[in-house]
This record gives structure tokens, C-alpha cells and sequence, in this order.
């Protein structure tokens, strides 16, 4: 094996590490913001895309079909408001 | 505020670390017939300033023997709940709720934000200002239990089932406005 070839297996090991850890937090955040959805009562079913709007500031969009924003408010609570 | 907050969410977050008796049987109402005090000692070594080491393990199966069905007919009420309350370990319990990662971050914060709004309500209750009754708290906190151990059925059972048995040593802190005072400061 040259040096060539081990320098880009190496990449592509890192590559796939890294985007692995990043699908788990993707994943993770999308299971969180479900939890919290249906805390609040609000239909959904599951959160299957989320959109960053800013820190503690997300858009979710359901299986359902229903889209929420999902953010931490000044006061320190939770809210989800329904998107249209 | 903060201190109530944290009380409460610790012992439902983080019971994980209850250190309970070996299970009893709940279908075994001899222990609870012969020792009608038992319950009530328990569920006051349940209070978090006063962490207590394990208490001594209950008698092996072998050693029991089965209740006469005279004596199931003369039980009280009582019997019908858990046999033995867990003692519960503060320390033990803020490790916990640091380590579960079987809750998010935000479902974190909303929980924390209905156990708030729950602690409010017995604030009202206490204070003679609510129009709501015990049993409607009692309700409200069922609901919110019910809500947490869904979250964290799947992800981590032990926890769950270690809070369904700690579940009435939390509502004797908050039923009491004795213990729910010093919860609120």
C-alpha cells in the first residue's frame, strides 16, 4: 500500500466518523424535540427534518405534516408554536 | 424556588440510585399485617436531608411463608401498596441525572417547566389561594409521572421502574406542607 492510498483511507475513515457522530446528534436532536412536542400535547407523531433557525431555535417538521418552531424563551421555558 | 426545582426533578429524574429492599411480593400482605408501622418509617427515611444507608435486606423467599387467607381478609387498605419505600440518596441521584442521557436537553427543560408550574400549584394550595383540590394535584402529578416514565421507558427502564418505586416517597414530600416548605426555599 503506498502512501497515497493510506493517506486517503485514513480521510475516509475520519470522514465516515465524523459524519456518523454528526447523524447521531441530528438524530438525537430530532427524538428530543419529538419528546418535547408531545409534552406540550401537540400532535406530530415523529420529527423526521430540523432546521437551526438560531441557538435554542429550531423548526421541526413532522411525519404528520405538522411543522413547529421549537425554542428556549427568555424566561427559560420551553415553547413550541405551530408553523404554518 | 431553584432548590424545589431541583428537589423534585432529581427524585424523578434520577431515582436510578434509589437503593431499595430486595423486591417483596406486593401479593404478600403478611409483612405489612404484622408490621402496620413499617410503611410509615420508610416513606419518613424517604426525606432528601437525611440520606440513609440501605436498609437490611428483607428475609429470603425461603423464609416466608404464605399468608393464611384469613389473614389477606383482615389486611388494611394499606396492604395494597408497595411493601417496602425506598431510601433515597441525593449525591447518588445528581450523578444520575447527569449521566441519563435517556432525556434530551429540551425535554429537560419542559419537564423542568411543568415541575415548576406543578410546585406553583401546591404553592397556591398551601397559601389558600387555589380553587383546586389535593386530588386534582394529585392528578396533575400522576399525569406528569406517567409523562416521564414514557420518555424514559424505552431508553432506560431501570430508572423507570426505579422511579415508579419511588413514586409515592415523592408525593409525600410535596403532600406534606411541612416538607414542601423547606422544598421552596
Amino acid at each position: 500500500m503506498n502512501t497515497l492510498t493510506r493517506s486517503l483511507t485514513q480521510s475516509l475513515v475520519v470522514a465516515v466518523l465524523f459524519a456518523s457522530q454528526v447523524a447521531d446528534e441530528e438524530e438525537a436532536l430530532k427524538k428530543d424535540l419529538t419528546a418535547v412536542i408531545a409534552l406540550h400535547g401537540l400532535p406530530c407523531g415523529q420529527v423526521v427534518a430540523v432546521t437551526e433557525l438560531a441557538e435554542s431555535d429550531y423548526a421541526a417538521s413532522c411525519r404528520d405534516g405538522n411543522k413547529y418552531r421549537v425554542y428556549l424563551n427568555a424566561e427559560g421555558r420551553v415553547v413550541v408554536e405551530e408553523r404554518t | 424556588m431553584h432548590v424545589a426545582y431541583s428537589a423534585v426533578l432529581l427524585l424523578m429524574l434520577t431515582a436510578g440510585c434509589v437503593r431499595a429492599k430486595p423486591e417483596t411480593p406486593v401479593s404478600e400482605p403478611q409483612s405489612v399485617a404484622t408490621q402496620p408501622g413499617t410503611q410509615q418509617r420508610a416513606a419518613k427515611s424517604a426525606a432528601p436531608s437525611k440520606p440513609q444507608p440501605a436498609p437490611a435486606p428483607a428475609p429470603s423467599r425461603a423464609q416466608k411463608t404464605p399468608a393464611p387467607p384469613a389473614a389477606s381478609k383482615v389486611a388494611p387498605p394499606v396492604a395494597k401498596a408497595p411493601a417496602s419505600a425506598p431510601t433515597l440518596d441525593l449525591n447518588a441521584l445528581e450523578e444520575q441525572r447527569r449521566a441519563t442521557k435517556a432525556i434530551g436537553v429540551f425535554t429537560k427543560i419542559s419537564l423542568k417547566n411543568r415541575v415548576d408550574d406543578l410546585l406553583d400549584r401546591f404553592g397556591e394550595y398551601y397559601e389558600g389561594k387555589a380553587k383546586f383540590t389535593m386530588t386534582d394535584l394529585r392528578r396533575s402529578y400522576d399525569l406528569l409521572m406517567m409523562k416521564v416514565l414514557t420518555l424514559l421507558h424505552d431508553e432506560d427502564q431501570k430508572l423507570a421502574s426505579a422511579i415508579v418505586s419511588s413514586r409515592q416517597a415523592i408525593w409525600d414530600l410535596l403532600a406534606d406542607p411541612k416538607t414542601f416548605a423547606t422544598l421552596r426555599v
